[in-house]
C-alpha cells in the first residue's frame, strides 16, 4: 500500500494530491442542541448544551476501497455517515465529494447528486415503506434520476433484483416488505441503494440485524457487487470481527473524535491507541481455547454533552499521564498511512 | 436426580396458539443444567431459545403454554406446581435477566427500591435497614457504587442496568439465573466486563447461569458447556471445548464456520444456504435436512434421536446413529 | 446497539403461507378468508358493516321502504304502534259488490240505499258528512249518480248487522274496533273499506302516528336520509379540510404549524354542541348550514390526528431513505407519509360520522339548524318529548334509530381498527 501523502487534521485539500480520494472530510463537526430557544441559553450561562456527536474529524475515502468506520455507541459513526451523504448539515467543516464541496450545492443540485451516493440502512424493516411494493421502492430512484419509460425501468429493476439474489424478479416485484424474510428485505435495501450505480455507498451496520447464518451471504453479496459495479464503501460498524473480513482501511472513533486510522492489518495487529487495543481485545473470540485475559478499561463511555477535557479517553485509559487531561492529541502519522491520536502511541507500537 | 444436576428438563414442549394453527416453539427438548456451570444456549432467531428460557420459569401467558414434559428443578417438578406457587420460585430460586434493560426496570422506582422490594416480597421478615445493607453489599460486588442506588433507571447506562438486573436475582440468593441475550444491546467493552462479572459470580457465589444468546463468541468466552438449538429442537449439547473443536451436528459445524473470528486471517466466511423452516409445517424427518450438506435418505423420512455421540457430547443426527432397518431406507 | 428480537417463531414463516393465499383472491373473498384470522372481531366488522350498509340503502331509497310520505297525514293522531284506528267502516255481506261508500251511489230516481248505524254514536253524523262530500262529487260527474243514503238507526251493533242479514239494509257502518269484537258472530259479513276510503287494517301503523297524524315509521325512514346526509357530508368536508392542513403542518412545521395549531386548538377547546349552536344561530336554519357547522366542529379532530401521525412518520427511517434516494418533498409527502397516515383517518372517519349524526340530531332537537318541515329524528325527538307519557312511541323510536345508527358506525370504526392496524404488517 504505497502512501503518497499524509492526512493531517488541518490539511487543506489543495496542498495534497487528492485525485484518488472520492470523499474528503475536513474538520467535520455536528452538534445537536439539547434544548432550543433562547431560554436554554439563559439557563446555561449563554452556552446551549449540545450533544457533540462529531467534534472535528478529517479523513479521506479512496476510490474503490472499503473504508471501515468503527466505534461503540455514542462514537458518532452513524452521524458521520449521514453527514457525508448530506442527510444532515454539518455544524462546521466540509464534506468534499469528487472535488465538490457538498455544502455549496443548491438543494436541487444536491438532490441530483444523490444518484451518486447511496446508503444501506441497518434495519431493513424500518428502511422500507410498508405501503410500497418492493418493485416500486426500487423503481423510485430509477424514476427520479434516470430517464426511460416504464418498460425500460422495469427491466433495470428486475436486473438489480436478480443481481442481489431475489430471483425470479417478477415474483418479488409486487410483494410488500412484510411478505418476505429479513434477509430478503436487506437485499431489497441493497438493491435500492445500488440501482443507480452510485459511486459511494455508505453501509450503516448493514448486517447487524440479520441472522448469523445470513450475514456471510449478505457480506459476500455486497463485496461481489462492489467489484462488479466499481463501488466505494464506507462501512460503518461496531463489529470489529466482521470488519476484518471486508475493510481495506479502518478508522476508529471515540466520542466524536478519531483515535486511529490506517490499513486494516496495521491497525489490528499493531494498534497504537489504547482504546483501539481495548476494543480489539474485547471482541469475543469464538474459540474457547483463546479466552480473553486482558482486563478492560474502567468506567463507561461518558456523556457526549460534556466530554472529558484533553484526550477524551483519558479517564479510562490505563496509560494516561498528566498532560492527557489537558492537551488533545492530534492524529499523527507514525507509520506509513497509519495515523494515531495519542500522546504515547509510540509505547504501544511495535 | 444426581446431585450435580440443578435443573433437569425432560421432553419439554411449548406450544404457541397462532391464528394459523398450533406451533411448537420448543419441541420435545431434554437438557440438564449442572450446578455451578455456565451453560450457553445458542441458536438463531426463531429457534426457540428465548421461549425455552421463559418456559423454565413458566413465564408464558396468553397464546403460549408449556404443554408437555417435566421441569425437575432441584428435586421438584415445576410443571406440577400451581400458578399460585410459582411466584415463590421466580426471583427467589430462579432469576431472570432480560435483553432490554431499558424496559425491564420500573422507571418510576429508584434502584434501591427495586432491590428492597424484591427482598421484602420474598423474605417479609427483613427489616428495612437490613434489606438496604444487603442491597448495598451486593451492588458493590457488582461494581456499582452504592451512592448510585438512589438513582432512577434512566440515569444509568445500559451496562449498569444489566448489573442491577443481576443484583435483583442475586439479592434473593437465587440458585439459577437465566440470562436472555443480556449483552446484545451493550457495547463490546461493556459486554466484555459483564461477561467477566458473570464468571466472577459463578466462582464466588456458586451461581448457575443459563446464558441464552445468538452470539457464538460470547458462549466461547464464558460458557462451560454449550447447547445448540435449531427449529425448536436441541441439536447438540456438550462441553464447550469439545463442541467447538469437534462439532458433531452439521448445523453446528456450519454455524461455527460462519462466525467471524477476529484472530484469524480474514479468509472466506462460510455461507449457509437456505433458511430455518416454517415451524407450522416443519420438514419431515430431521428438520435440518433441506440445508444439510451431509444429508442422507433416512434424514428425510424419520427424526433421529438425541443421543450421545461421545461421552458427554450429544447430537440429534443420523450420522451417529444406526438407522432402523426397513425396506424404504437406503443409507447413502 | 443492535437488538436481535426473539419473535414467536411462526410469524415470519407464516407470513408467506396465508399472505400468499390472500393475495390471490379478490377483495370480497379476502374479507371472508381473513375470517380465519380475525375470529370474533370479524363478526364485529361484518355486523356493523351490514347495519351501516342497511342504513345507507334506506337513506338513499327511503321511498322503497316507507309506506307513506313523511309529512302526509295518514291517520288519526296518537295512534299507538299497531293499534288499529277506530274508523267507521262499511260492513257488507260477503257476496256484496260494494266496497266503498261511493259504490252505494245510485242514479237519480232509483231507490236510495239503506244503511244501518248504531244510535247515539257519532258514526251516523260522520256517515252523513262523508256522504254529502261524495254526493257533491258524484252529482257533477257524468252518470248522474247521487249518494243520499237512508240511515236506519238501531240500538246496538249486533242489531245493525242483523239488519243486513234480515235484508232490511244493504250495508252497515260501525266503528272498526267494534267490528273486531263481534265479527266472529257474523261469518257471512265482511269488512269493506272505511267511509273515508282505505281499509282500517291497512295502516296498522307499525310504529304508530304522531301528534298530527303522520306515520312515525315513514318519518323515521325518511329521517335516515337527513341523518346520513348530514353525517357523511359534514365528515367529508371536515376530512377534506383537516387532513391536508394536518399533513402540511406536521411536515413543514414552523410558523404555519404554530399558527394553524393555535386556531385548531381553540376550536377544539369549545364544547362541540355549543359551537354548533352558535354557528347555526348565526347562519340560520338550513341543511347546508348544519353541515357547515358540524364540519367546522370536526376539522380540528382530523387535523390533530393527522398532524400527530405525520410528525411520527416523518421520523421513520424509510422517510430518511426517501430523502437519500433524492425524492422531492412533495413526493415524500404523497408516497411515503400520506399512505402511512391515512389508515388512522379511515378509522376516525367512521366514528366521526356517528358523532356528527348525534350532533345533528342534537341541533335539531334544540330547534336549531333544520327548518321544522323536514322529517328529522331530532325534530321528532323534540316533538315527542311533550307526549312522553301518553304517546311514548313518538320519542322512543327516533331515539332508538339514533342509537342504532351511531352504534353501527362506531362499531364499524372499531372493527376497521383491526383491519388497518399494523397487526397485519408483521415485523
Amino acid at each position: 500500500m504505497a502512501e503518497q501523502q499524509s492526512l493531517k487534521t488541518s490539511a487543506a485539500p489543495h496542498d495534497t494530491d487528492t485525485s484518488e480520494y472520492l470523499v474528503q472530510v475536513e474538520n467535520l463537526q455536528k452538534y445537536f442542541p439539547v434544548q432550543s430557544g433562547f431560554l436554554a441559553g439563559l439557563l446555561n450561562h449563554g452556552e446551549i448544551p449540545a450533544v457533540k456527536a462529531v467534534d472535528g474529524i478529517s479523513f479521506g475515502i479512496r476510490k474503490g476501497e472499503v473504508f471501515g468506520l468503527a466505534g461503540e455507541s455514542g462514537s458518532g459513526k452513524s452521524t458521520v455517515g449521514r453527514l457525508i451523504l448530506h442527510l444532515l448539515e454539518p455544524t462546521a467543516g466540509r464534506v468534499i465529494f469528487d472535488g465538490i464541496d457538498l455544502g455549496t450545492l443548491q438543494p436541487e443540485e444536491m438532490r441530483k447528486m444523490r444518484a451518486r451516493m447511496q446508503i444501506i440502512f441497518q434495519d431493513p424493516m424500518a428502511a422500507l415503506n410498508p405501503r410500497m411494493t418492493i418493485g416500486e421502492a426500487i423503481d423510485n430512484p430509477v424514476r427520479i434520476h434516470l430517464s426511460g419509460d416504464s418498460a425500460k425501468r422495469r427491466h433495470v429493476v428486475n436486473e438489480i433484483l436478480q443481481k442481489v439474489g431475489l430471483a425470479p424478479a417478477e415474483q418479488f416485484y409486487d410483494k410488500y416488505p412484510h411478505q418476505i424474510s429479513g434477509g430478503q428485505r436487506q437485499r431489497v435495501v441493497i438493491a435500492r441503494a445500488l440501482v443507480t450505480v452510485p459511486e459511494l455507498v455508505v453501509a450503516d451496520e448493514p448486517i447487524a440485524m440479520a441472522d448469523v447464518s445470513v450475514r456471510a451471504l449478505l457480506l459476500e453479496l455486497m463485496m461481489r457487487l462492489k467489484e462488479e459495479l466499481n463501488l466505494t464503501y464506507l462501512f460503518i460498524t461496531h463489529d470489529l470481527a466482521t470488519a476484518k473480513y471486508v475493510c481495506d482501511r479502518i478508522a476508529v472513533m471515540y466520542l466524536g473524535k478519531l483515535c486511529e486510522v490506517g490499513p486494516l492489518s496495521d491497525v489490528y495487529e499493531d494498534s497504537g491507541h489504547p482504546y483501539t487495543r481495548a476494543l480489539l481485545e474485547a471482541v469475543p473470540v469464538p474459540d474457547p481455547r483463546h479466552r480473553r485475559k486482558e482486563s478492560m478499561p474502567a468506567g463507561e463511555i461518558p456523556s457526549a454533552i460534556n466530554p472529558p477535557s484533553g484526550c477524551r479517553f483519558h479517564p479510562r485509559c490505563p496509560m494516561a499521564q498528566a498532560n492527557c487531561s489537558v492537551d488533545e492529541p492530534e492524529l499523527r502519522e507514525l507509520r506509513p498511512g497509519h495515523f494515531i491520536a495519542c500522546h504515547y502511541a509510540e509505547k504501544l507500537l511495535k | 436426580m444426581p446431585d450435580d444436576i440443578l435443573y433437569s428438563i425432560r421432553n419439554l414442549t411449548v406450544e404457541y396458539q397462532t391464528r394459523a394453527g398450533v406451533v411448537k416453539a420448543v419441541d420435545d427438548i431434554s437438557l440438564d443444567i449442572r450446578r455451578g456451570e455456565i451453560l450457553g444456549l445458542v441458536g438463531e432467531s426463531g429457534c426457540g431459545k428465548s421461549t425455552l428460557g421463559k418456559a423454565l420459569m413458566r413465564l408464558h401467558t396468553g397464546p403460549a403454554r408449556n404443554s408437555g414434559g417435566q421441569l425437575l428443578f432441584d428435586g421438584r417438578d415445576l410443571m406440577k406446581l400451581s400458578e399460585e406457587e410459582m411466584p415463590d420460585i421466580r426471583g427467589a430460586e430462579i432469576g431472570m435477566v432480560f435483553q432490554d434493560p431499558m424496559t425491564s426496570l420500573n422507571p418510576v422506582q429508584r434502584i434501591i427500591d427495586h432491590l428492597t422490594e424484591t427482598i421484602h416480597t420474598h423474605e417479609p421478615g427483613t427489616s428495612d435497614a437490613a434489606a438496604r445493607t444487603r442491597a448495598e453489599e451486593l451492588v458493590e460486588k457488582l461494581g456499582i457504587r452504592h451512592e448510585r442506588l438512589d438513582e432512577y433507571p434512566h440515569q444509568m447506562s445500559g451496562g449498569m442496568r444489566q448489573r442491577v438486573m443481576i443484583s435483583l436475582a442475586l439479592a434473593l440468593r437465587a440458585k439459577l439465573v437465566i440470562a436472555d441475550e443480556p449483552t446484545t444491546s451493550l457495547d463490546v467493552i461493556v459486554e466484555a466486563k459483564f461477561l467477566d462479572l458473570l464468571k466472577e459470580l459463578q466462582k464466588e457465589f456458586g451461581l448457575t447461569i443459563l446464558l441464552i444468546t445468538h452470539n457464538i463468541g460470547v458462549v466461547a468466552e464464558v460458557a462451560d458447556r454449550v447447547a445448540v438449538m435449531y427449529a425448536a429442537k436441541m441439536v447438540e449439547v456438550g462441553d464447550v471445548r469439545d463442541v467447538f473443536a469437534n462439532p458433531k451436528h452439521p448445523y453446528t459445524q456450519g454455524l461455527l464456520k460462519s462466525v467471524p473470528n477476529i484472530q484469524l486471517d480474514g479468509s472466506e466466511l462460510y455461507k449457509m444456504e437456505g433458511a430455518p423452516p416454517n415451524l407450522l409445517h416443519p420438514p419431515k424427518g430431521c428438520r435440518f435436512n433441506p440445508r444439510c450438506p451431509q444429508v442422507m435418505d433416512i434424514c428425510r423420512i424419520q427424526e433421529p434421536a438425541f443421543e450421545a455421540v461421545e461421552r458427554d457430547q450429544l447430537a440429534l443426527c443420523w450420522l451417529y446413529q444406526n438407522a432402523p432397518a426397513s425396506a424404504e431406507v437406503h443409507n447413502g | 446497539m443492535t437488538a436481535i428480537q426473539e419473535q414467536p417463531p411462526e410469524i415470519s414463516a407464516e407470513a408467506e403461507s396465508w399472505e400468499d393465499e390472500l393475495q390471490k383472491v379478490g377483495l370480497v373473498r379476502r374479507i371472508f378468508q381473513a375470517r380465519r384470522w380475525y375470529g370474533a372481531d370479524w363478526w364485529f366488522v361484518m355486523i356493523s358493516t351490514l347495519m351501516v350498509v342497511g342504513f345507507v340503502v334506506i337513506a338513499l331509497f327511503p321511498n322503497w321502504f316507507a309506506p307513506y310520505a313523511p309529512d302526509a297525514l295518514v291517520g288519526p293522531r296518537f295512534l299507538a304502534p299497531n293499534e288499529h284506528p277506530d274508523l267507521p267502516i262499511i260492513i257488507v255481506p260477503k257476496d256484496s259488490p260494494f266496497n266503498t261508500l261511493k259504490d252505494l251511489a245510485v242514479p237519480e230516481g232509483q231507490p236510495r240505499p239503506q244503511v244501518a248505524v248504531v244510535q247515539g254514536v257519532p258514526t251516523g253524523s260522520a256517515l252523513n258528512e262523508q256522504a254529502q262530500v261524495i254526493d257533491e262529487q258524484v252529482k257533477n260527474e257524468p252518470g248522474g249518480l247521487r249518494l243520499r243514503p237512508q240511515i236506519d238507526r238501531y240500538a246496538s251493533d249486533e242489531e245493525a248487522l242483523q239488519a243486513i242479514l234480515d235484508g232490511k239494509d244493504e250495508a252497515a257502518v260501525i266503528q272498526s274496533t267494534e267490528w273486531k269484537t263481534i265479527s266472529t258472530h257474523f261469518p257471512t259479513l265482511r269488512e269493506a273499506q272505511s267511509i273515508t276510503g282505505g281499509t282500517a287494517n291497512a295502516g296498522g301503523f307499525i310504529l304508530g302516528t304522531n301528534d298530527i297524524g303522520q306515520d312515525v315509521l315513514s318519518r323515521l325512514l325518511w329521517g335516515t336520509r337527513i341523518a346520513i346526509l348530514i353525517g357523511f357530508s359534514s365528515s367529508i368536508v371536515a376530512l377534506l379540510l383537516g387532513v391536508p392542513l394536518g399533513l402540511f403542518a406536521g411536515f413543514v412545521g414552523g410558523a404555519f404549524d404554530r399558527l394553524v395549531s393555535l386556531v385548531m386548538d381553540s376550536l377544539y377547546a369549545f364544547p362541540g354542541l355549543i359551537l354548533a349552536i352558535a354557528i347555526t344561530a348565526v347562519l340560520g336554519p338550513s341543511i347546508f348550514n348544519v353541515i357547515v357547522a358540524i364540519a367546522v366542529l370536526y376539522i380540528p379532530t382530523y387535523y390533530r390526528i393527522v398532524r400527530g401521525q405525520t410528525l411520527s412518520v416523518k421520523e421513520e427511517v424509510y422517510v430518511e431513505a426517501a430523502r437519500s434516494i433524492g425524492a422531492r418533498r412533495m413526493e415524500i409527502l404523497q408516497k411515503y407519509i400520506f399512505p402511512n397516515v391515512i389508515p388512522s383517518v379511515a378509522i376516525i372517519f367512521s366514528v366521526n360520522i356517528a358523532d356528527a349524526i348525534l350532533t345533528g340530531a342534537g341541533l335539531s332537537f334544540l330547534g336549531l339548524g333544520l327548518p321544522p318541515t323536514i322529517a328529522d329524528w331530532g325534530i321528532d325527538l323534540a316533538r315527542g318529548q311533550r307526549f312522553i307519557q301518553t304517546a311514548w312511541w313518538m320519542i322512543t323510536f327516533p331515539g332508538l334509530a339514533i342509537l342504532l345508527v351511531v352504534l353501527a358506525f362506531s362499531m364499524m370504526g372499531e372493527g376497521l381498527t383491526e383491519i388497518f392496524n399494523p397487526k397485519l404488517r408483521e415485523r
